[in-house]
């Protein structure tokens, strides 16, 4: 059978393989599960995915709008319109176990139904479900005393501003939180004034390195019960944080800096990783640029390569691209917004009308995106646009994710659902 | 809450507003021999001079439509580059004609240039497409002349510290509270001391009035018939970068949005006029967002496609008073209008100014100062024109490379604060050594903080932690700084959210909300507003 013919029968062509498009949370969440069930699977993407921007846990839902203790419980009483309205609260915690059991103990721990609560780089105290086990120590608990411990060289830890206001804070459980700065002075590299964390981070891949930095953080720690770092503590090598803690004597934990991440790097490679593991073929450096649907159903990707556009041939395709922050989903200068490979119908057209001047309201603009069936097709009123193209992650209409700390949980329960609903379909 | 202190100053005259005029005259007063303070409600050229485009002007945009002010601009540009080159870039300027412009004006222009005394040359359009390539190549005529960029916020500071060097004092966040006038004379003006929660009076013999917008307001506070000011407002984008490297102007008599300015590492688009109530509350209209657009489309094509950074609105203050208003009078600068309250109100010792050019802003100091002393019976030498502002780091105009030509000299010992304006850790460090109690748009104004295209997303949190460490303020009013920081990026931010500032403005919340979760920090025990 030719691919005309294939096209014509409404059958992949031979050869076709699942396309997923974007390399973020979503992406590779679903390029795993696709690989693991057999499916060939390919996954193309413009560049880095979102992780590495990422705090590097995993959120399901950290305000709704209040803080949430129990998000899985918060989750199932979203809004109607929210994501995870149609996802449902047990499949959001059957994916975001999945994610914890394939990526395993040395990366990310904890109870999807228990949130966490982080301090930040600011100093603020964030819900997050699940988190690298070299960050959990920080879990903010009444009663106990932190310092915060700053590195000379790295401006983006600012440990001042951090203790102050940690120690001006309530902890969730209604405890006092007591907190102190210092600072340390280790260059990552001699003579350079201005590194960022993930050049300590590659430092510490080195064993002698990471021994000097806990060396200097003992000393300058003083009391306390948890001793709070930047997030620098190795990239490749995973627990260099226990080995900081030995040294210093009690539990380090990391807090996540602005981008580059150190701990969504690690998320990322250890995906990635797994990703091409499992056999699926990345094409990195291939933005997608649109397709050719025939018989209502995606017959190929087109993706801009060296040389010119490429088509894949595809027998079903999980879009992953991100929203606004990817470019994936953008608004024109008059106001109007689109989604910019498929023109997928969208939750709302009209940016300007989606924000307003106060920076600390709502930000609806940032909520739209596409709607789904409960498979995660993006529909046109009721009925699926392309009945083999699935949407998951950031793309996805309903939520304010930044805001509501819910764009993990709901990258990796749509992705799952996408794959599922491919490797239990006849799509595939 | 207001303090039971009350302090008592006494000085010759009182300059009310920090912005340009009140700036100049500070600067001329002091220079005469005058003890002066100057007193703002907020910082300084936070008003009117630091929400303009940026334009120092060569005369050419008024040859043909008001020549008295062209003259003027022509001779105070020459003298502005003399005096304050460090506040200007030299980029030199074009008047062009786009298809579907009057094709005579041209020769209209070059008529009056040469009678105003502006200089101006009219050059081929190869050159000027060579010069500037982004230029819409329909042009069909283009005119050089001398306009040059010029920094509000550099050139008010640089008057400001050259009046201090001549004895006078400064006060900002001094709102004026009341003006005491008895036996037809100022006696004192009351201020409020915003930082200290104190009461100020200073007693003088003269009161200049140069608050701009705020001008009718601070009329109201004498007791006498308020002078009644019009905001006219005027909206301005800056694109993210210089989209030319010469000031361009269309080559038309006056209008809305035919000056495109490159001003550091933006370009800004300007401007409209329409007519308002509050000057502390300046829309920024969709419509006139798009009327900007299409007419930047008109000199640049593709200019919707190119990206906007940040919008603003100012409001020039248009003085209306037909009792007396001395717009006339044979000494005073074209643009300017004062009311002199003596002739107005029976009054010794108060004059209030409106109108006015940034560009002229030395000049008009010059004649109220002139106005002042004619009033007073007595008459002192304007020196203002030929004594040089000193500036920290030389005397030569800036190029839009000199913090990357700074940069390479301390790349290897400092950390950069802003990446996007090259701002080092030390000159943030420096200036809030000597003004601890700034905001971070204080800081912001004079350092480029934040003004490029993240637009705060990386620096503002570490400038919020390096004023804790530095021990400037503590974690709470950190935060506070660091929540009106984002707030006041966000007004001029939302209006133009478009294209790839959307995706810019998406980073910036996954940083600030999603990353740091900043809007659930502890509140400040009180929201910071100065």
């Amino acid at each position: 059978m030719t691919l005309r013919q294939a096209q014509a029968a409404g059958s992949p062509a031979p050869g076709a393989r699942v396309i997923v498009i974007g390399a973020g949370l979503a992406g590779l969440s679903a390029a795993l599960r696709l690989a693991q069930a057999g499916r060939p699977v390919t996954l193309v993407t413009k560049g880095a995915g979102g992780l590495g921007l990422s705090q590097g846990t995993i959120d399901i839902l950290g305000y709704a709008p209040e803080r949430v203790a129990r998000p899985l419980d918060a989750v199932a009483s979203v809004a109607s319109e929210h994501p995870y309205a149609s996802l449902g609260a047990d499949a959001v915690a059957a994916s975001i176990a999945w994610l914890r059991d394939e990526l395993g103990p040395e990366l990310l721990v904890g109870d999807p139904a228990v949130n966490l609560h982080l301090p930040t780089a600011v100093g603020s105290i964030r819900p997050t479900a699940l988190a690298q086990p070299s960050m959990v120590a920080a879990d903010v608990v009444g009663g106990r005393r932190y310092a915060v411990v700053g590195v000379r060289q790295l401006k983006d830890f600012q440990a001042d501003l951090i203790a102050g206001n940690l120690a001006r804070s309530t902890a969730p459980d209604g405890g006092p939180v007591a907190a102190h700065p210092a600072w340390i002075d280790l260059p990552a590299r001699p003579g350079e004034a201005d590194p960022t964390g993930l050049t300590y981070a590659r430092a510490m891949d080195d064993e002698s390195f990471a021994d000097r930095f806990a060396d200097a953080v003992h000393a300058a720690a003083g009391e306390c019960d948890v001793v709070v770092v930047p997030a620098v503590l190795g990239v490749r090598r995973l627990g260099v944080w226990r080995q900081v803690s030995e040294r210093v004597g009690r539990p380090v934990a990391e807090i996540a800096l602005q981008p580059p991440s150190v701990p969504g790097l690690r998320l990322d490679r250890a995906l990635l990783a797994q990703v091409k593991a499992a056999g699926v073929r990345v094409i990195q450096g291939a933005a997608a640029i649109g397709c050719r649907a025939e018989g209502g159903r995606v017959a190929s990707v087109t993706v801009a390569a060296a040389g010119g556009p490429r088509e894949l041939a595809a027998s079903a395709v999980v879009y992953a691209p991100g929203g606004f922050e990817s470019g994936a989903l953008d608004v024109d200068s008059h106001g109007a917004i689109r989604e910019r490979v498929f023109g997928l119908p969208l939750s709302a057209s009209d940016a300007f009308a989606l924000v307003g001047p106060d920076f600390w309201a709502p930000h609806p603009l940032f909520a739209v995106g596409v709607l789904t069936d409960a498979d995660g097709r993006p529909v046109a009123g009721a009925e699926p646009v392309l009945s083999n193209l699935y949407a998951a992650g950031g793309l996805l209409a309903g939520a304010e994710r930044w805001c509501e700390k819910s764009g993990d949980g709901i990258a990796v329960a749509s992705a799952v659902r996408a794959a599922d609903a491919i490797i239990e379909g006849s799509a595939a | 809450m207001r303090g039971e202190d009350v302090r008592t100053l006494s000085a010759d005259v009182v300059v009310i507003g920090g912005g340009s005029t009140g700036a100049g005259v500070l600067r001329d007063a002091a220079m005469r021999g005058y003890s002066a303070i100057l007193l703002d409600k907020s910082d300084l050229a936070q008003g009117t001079t630091g929400r303009f485009h940026g334009l120092l002007h060569s005369g050419g945009r008024y040859v043909v439509s008001d020549p008295g002010s062209a003259s003027e601009c022509a001779s105070e540009n020459a003298i502005l580059k003399r005096i304050q080159a460090p506040a200007i870039e030299n980029t030199g300027g074009f008047f062009v004609a786009v298809p579907g412009d009057d094709p005579d004006y041209g020769d209209r222009f070059l008529a009056g240039a040469k009678a105003t005394g502006v200089p101006a040359s009219e050059i081929s359009v190869a050159d000027a497409l060579r010069r500037e390539p982004r230029l819409n190549p329909g042009i069909f005529r283009a005119i050089e002349v001398e306009d040059a960029s010029v920094d509000g916020w550099q050139l008010v500071w640089g008057a400001v510290n050259s009046a201090k060097q001549h004895g006078a004092r400064v006060l900002t966040y001094h709102p004026v509270t009341k003006i005491d006038v008895a036996d037809g004379a100022v006696r004192a003006v009351h201020c409020y001391d915003q930082r200290r929660d104190e009461d100020v009076v200073i007693e003088c013999s003269f009161v200049l009035n140069c608050a701009g917008p705020w001008a009718g307001r601070i009329s109201e506070l004498t007791g006498l018939p308020p002078v009644p000011v019009i905001p006219g407002r005027g909206i301005m984008i800056a694109m993210n970068h210089r989209l030319v490297n010469t000031v361009v102007n269309r080559l038309i008599y006056p209008a809305d949005g035919d000056i495109l300015v490159p001003v550091h590492t933006v370009s800004v688009i300007g401007t409209t006029d329409s007519k308002e109530t509050d000057p502390d509350h300046l829309p920024i209209p969709r419509a006139e967002v798009q009327q900007m657009l299409d007419a930047g489309e008109q000199l640049i094509p593709g200019f919707r496609s190119a990206r906007a950074v940040h919008a603003w609105a100012g409001s020039r203050p248009l003085i209306k008073d037909d009792r007396v208003s001395s717009e006339d009078t044979r000494h005073m600068s074209r643009g300017m209008a004062v009311v002199d309250h003596l002739a107005r109100d029976g009054v010794k010792g108060l004059l209030t100014i409106g109108g006015g050019k940034l560009t002229t802003y030395r000049l008009m100091a010059e004649h109220i100062v002139d106005a002042m002393g004619e009033q007073l019976g007595e008459r002192r030498e304007c020196r203002t024109a030929s004594e040089e502002i000193p500036y920290a780091g030389g005397s030569s105009s800036y190029v839009v490379t000199h913090r990357l030509h700074d940069r390479e000299a301390d790349r290897l010992d400092d950390q950069i604060v802003c990446e996007c304006e090259l701002l080092s850790k030390s000159m943030f460090t420096d200036l809030l050594a000597e003004q601890p109690t700034s905001t971070l748009d204080d800081l912001r104004r004079q350092l480029r903080l934040g003004m490029g295209p993240c637009q705060g997303g990386f620096c503002g949190t570490r400038a919020a932690g390096i004023a804790v460490s530095e021990h400037a303020v503590d974690a709470d009013r950190a935060t506070g700084l660091l929540r009106l920081f984002l707030k006041h990026r966000w007004i001029g931010l939302w209006p133009i959210l478009y294209g790839d500032q959307v995706r810019q403005t998406a980073l910036d919340q996954w940083i600030y909300s999603g990353t740091l979760d900043v809007e659930h920090l502890p509140t400040p025990s009180e929201e910071v507003v100065r």
